[in-house]
């Protein structure tokens, strides 16, 4: 069971000041990276009228998310957050899918990468915002019904980023920690694999799903 | 063996853990429950929108289960760090 809190790290001291890697998650990142560069060559790489079969699964994700973006921006709007949407999802359904690998781990499981991305899509929303309806009007929004709920608007807003990375967060960490304590019971009988690919695909393609829709959610509100 | 203060905080951490759960997993399992019951009552009134009800209706329950997951994330925190 020590594996459990073991979070393998890298330590840099620079001008007295800790800089700490987690090693683990930076590697399984650049795998995730690799691995949706080389679905992006095979796809594209020989694109014609009759697609070949990793072509005609790129083209799914990205018609799907293209309607998708469309529904919730405007057309204009769509054309330029769709790219976003689709390599934010991508991106987390193949790191929520890499934990089903035996000896890989998802880089989800990790903190730091969900609440960046959270704090991503919190400025790309804000900044959307501004550029749509100008910084005088987005201030006032603050002080919509009365003047004193400014603060509870700005906590509000601070509590949309947590929300949205400890969910992804805590849903990937929760289910590695119920695979590895149900397979120290059984001893890796049937039950682990199952278990794998239930919290592997099934929850994993939910919640990656999830965050890039609550993403297109807290943009479309901002910009409205 | 006496009893010190490291181990009554240690205890009292396992104690909280246990809480958190328990008390965080009420929330979300009225709120999926009632979210799966209300889906399956639309999917009899109306059944060739099943695909798009089951999906809906799973989005909605994994937001829903947020709370849930804050719970666990207090409670790992209050078993392992504390």
């Amino acid at each position: 069971m020590d594996d459990l809190t073991s979070i393998p790290q890298f330590v840099i001291r620079l001008f007295g000041v800790n800089l700490v890697f987690n090693t683990e998650t930076i590697f399984m990142t650049w795998i995730v990276m690799a691995a949706l560069i080389v679905f992006g060559f095979l796809a594209t790489r020989k694109a014609s009228f009759m697609p070949n079969p990793v072509q005609q699964v790129a083209e799914l994700f990205v018609k799907a998310f293209y309607d998708l973006t469309k529904d919730a921006l405007d057309d204009r709007m769509a054309k330029n957050y769709f790219p976003l949407v689709c390599g934010l999802f991508m991106f987390l359904l193949f790191s929520n899918w890499l934990g089903v690998i035996p000896k890989l781990s998802e880089p989800t499981k990790d903190l730091n990468t969900t609440l960046g991305f959270g704090i991503m899509g919190f400025f790309i929303a804000h900044y959307a915002g501004i550029k749509k309806k100008g910084i005088k009007q987005y201030l006032s929004e603050y002080f919509q019904p009365i003047f004193f709920m400014a603060p509870l608007n700005v906590i509000g807003e601070f509590a949309k980023v947590i929300s949205i990375s400890f969910r992804l967060y805590g849903n990937i960490l929760g289910g590695s920690i119920i695979i590895l304590i149900v397979s120290h019971l059984v001893y890796g009988l049937m039950l682990p694999p199952f278990l794998m690919c239930f919290f592997g695909f099934f929850v994993g393609t939910i919640q990656a799903f999830v965050f890039t829709m609550l993403t297109v959610v807290y943009i479309s509100v901002q910009v409205k | 063996m006496a009893i010190e203060g490291v181990d009554l905080m240690k205890a009292a951490a396992f104690i909280g853990a246990g809480l958190a759960m328990g008390f965080g997993a009420i929330g979300p399992g009225v709120g999926e429950g009632y979210a799966a019951g209300k889906a399956c009552e639309a999917i009899g009134r109306n059944p060739e929108e099943a695909g798009l009800l089951t999906r809906t209706m799973l989005v909605g329950q994994a937001v829903s289960e947020s709370t849930g997951i804050y719970s666990l994330v207090i409670a790992l925190l209050l078993l392992f760090v504390v």
